[in-house]
């Protein structure tokens, strides 16, 4: 077989020549494009896990806010239910200690007016004994009578005075 | 359907015997003819009464490439019983005659890499990376043959930053490979790479790669050291030639490699065909599907042969790399 060193060198500038070309006009810019690609679905993947993550965070913290907030207006709804229902205690408890305190004084008053009008009636009831009195002794009384009535008083009012 | 391909077989014996008779020549002559390189490039019509083949005189029409250290070095013949004898090539040179001529097997390479640039560099839109599909097929295979070459071949065997910088290299050489490797199975045309000075050439950028390889991770002081095999100081003037003469039988084994496989797939395709003006005509009806076979594992050779060549070259080129690191372990 023949060699020759001409179709050596030949090879050795053609293949040259080539694999320049093509780094330049086709595997450089196909395999920027490639890389430019990978990078890029790599970045998307990454953004994507990112975003999944922070969108599961957001919701995880949406939940427990959600449940905080429900808890909190179930606190609340019992708080007002409580307070409403011991301010009705108190107000019951409070009118009824009123109704009892009116009640007391409506009896005192009345007790105090029955006082008033028994004293009244006692001295009304004097007096008009008295005035009667005066009118049936003015009319039919006589020396004898009174003698005997002044008598009769000191005997029967006297041991009563006297005590 | 058959019956068609009968007739076909037949026509086609035909042409063959008819296309070898005008030769005159035996089959091995005919056969050594079409695998050989040679000074002119005959295109064959192989059809009764084409007397004349349309012929391209290369050597004549580059005759200016012919350069001589002193005026007739070329006319002096090579001396028969010299140690190049057997390299006639290589004997003129040594002689003085530069013989810097183009033959059929640089026309055939350079019809390979004039189609591989159309294929491969003409002008698309590559510059959108931004785009996340690739589009259209031819960038579609390009895609995949060098993403297959990077992934495959050249991240597995170089590994780490280094890859991207061979990477090119890697692809240029397949697809170089490639293309003159299938340019042969085209009817009068021939495969560049079953020719051994290409070969030699080929084997050659892949020899320097690695060195520079080598040169590049190890330094200088490395890649002296590397030379001695680490083996005792005494020892060195064994290990140093042994380990240059290894420095060359990998690129070697390349060379060989791809120019005996396209060379005898060749040879193959041609002796069966020839069996039917060596044996009998008749040969036709079990040659030509043989053939046909043969053809189709041509194809697959020269797709592995291209692979191979590849492979070995990023194997090679890692090793290289590597060597820097073995040397920053000795340390």
């Amino acid at each position: 077989m023949d060699v020759r060193p001409g179709l050596i060198i030949w090879t050795l500038v053609t293949f040259i020549i080539v694999a320049i070309l093509l780094r330049r006009l086709a595997w450089g810019p196909l395999l920027r494009a490639v890389e430019g690609r990978e990078q890029k679905i790599t970045d998307a993947i990454e953004s994507a896990k990112r975003e999944r993550a922070e969108a599961e965070k957001l919701l995880a913290e949406q939940k427990a806010a959600m449940t905080q907030v429900r808890q909190e207006a179930a606190e609340q709804l019992q708080k007002a239910q409580e307070s409403v229902a011991r301010f009705r205690e108190e107000l019951m408890a409070k009118s009824r200690l009123d109704a009892e305190a009116m009640k007391a004084d409506a009896a005192r008053a009345i007790e105090e007016e029955r006082q008033k009008a028994v004293l009244e009636m006692k001295a009304q009831a004097a007096s008009l004994a008295l005035t009667i009195a005066e009118r049936l002794l003015e009319e039919r009384m006589d020396d004898a009578k009174q003698k005997q009535l002044a008598e009769w008083f000191a005997n029967e009012l006297g041991p009563r005075a006297k005590a | 359907m058959k019956r068609a391909a009968f007739a076909t077989a037949l026509l086609f014996s035909s042409l063959v015997l008819a296309s070898g008779g005008a030769h005159g020549d035996s089959p091995p002559d005919v056969i050594m003819h079409h695998v050989a390189d040679a000074e002119e490039y005959e295109f064959e019509i192989p059809w009764p009464g084409v007397e004349h083949n349309p012929t391209l005189h290369l050597a004549k029409i580059f005759d200016f490439l012919l350069f001589e250290s002193e005026a007739g070095a070329c006319e002096t013949p090579v001396p028969a019983k010299s140690a190049l004898s057997a390299i006639p090539g290589v004997a003129k040179w040594m002689n003085g005659c530069y013989d810097m001529r183009p033959t059929k097997s640089l026309l055939m390479m350079w019809i390979s890499a004039v189609l591989l640039l159309l294929f491969a560099a003409w002008p698309r839109r590559y510059k959108d990376a931004s785009k996340l599909q690739p589009t259209g097929m031819r960038t579609n295979m390009l895609e995949a043959i060098v993403l297959f070459i990077r992934d495959e071949i050249a991240d597995k065997n170089i590994g780490g930053k280094e890859t991207k910088r061979y990477t090119p290299f890697l692809c240029t050489a397949f697809m170089f490979i490639l293309m003159m490797n299938w340019l042969g199975l085209i009817p009068n045309f021939g495969s560049a790479t079953g020719n051994l000075a290409v070969t030699c050439g080929l084997a050659i950028t892949t020899f320097v790669l690695t060195q520079v390889a080598a040169f590049r991770s190890a330094g200088p002081v490395g890649f002296a050291k590397h030379l001695t095999g680490g083996v005792p100081w005494f020892l060195t003037p064994i290990m140093i030639p042994i380990e240059i003469i290894g420095l060359f039988t990998k690129p070697f084994a390349l060379m060989v490699r791809l120019f005996a496989n396209m060379l005898a797939g060749h040879m193959v395709l041609f002796f069966i065909i020839s069996l039917t003006f060596l044996v009998t005509a008749w040969a036709v009806v079990a040659a030509v599907p043989m053939a046909a076979a043969i053809y189709f594992l041509e194809i697959f050779v020269g797709l592995i042969q291209a692979y191979v060549f590849t492979m070995l070259s990023a194997v090679f080129i890692g090793q290289g790399v590597a060597m820097g690191h073995h040397a920053a372990e000795h340390h």
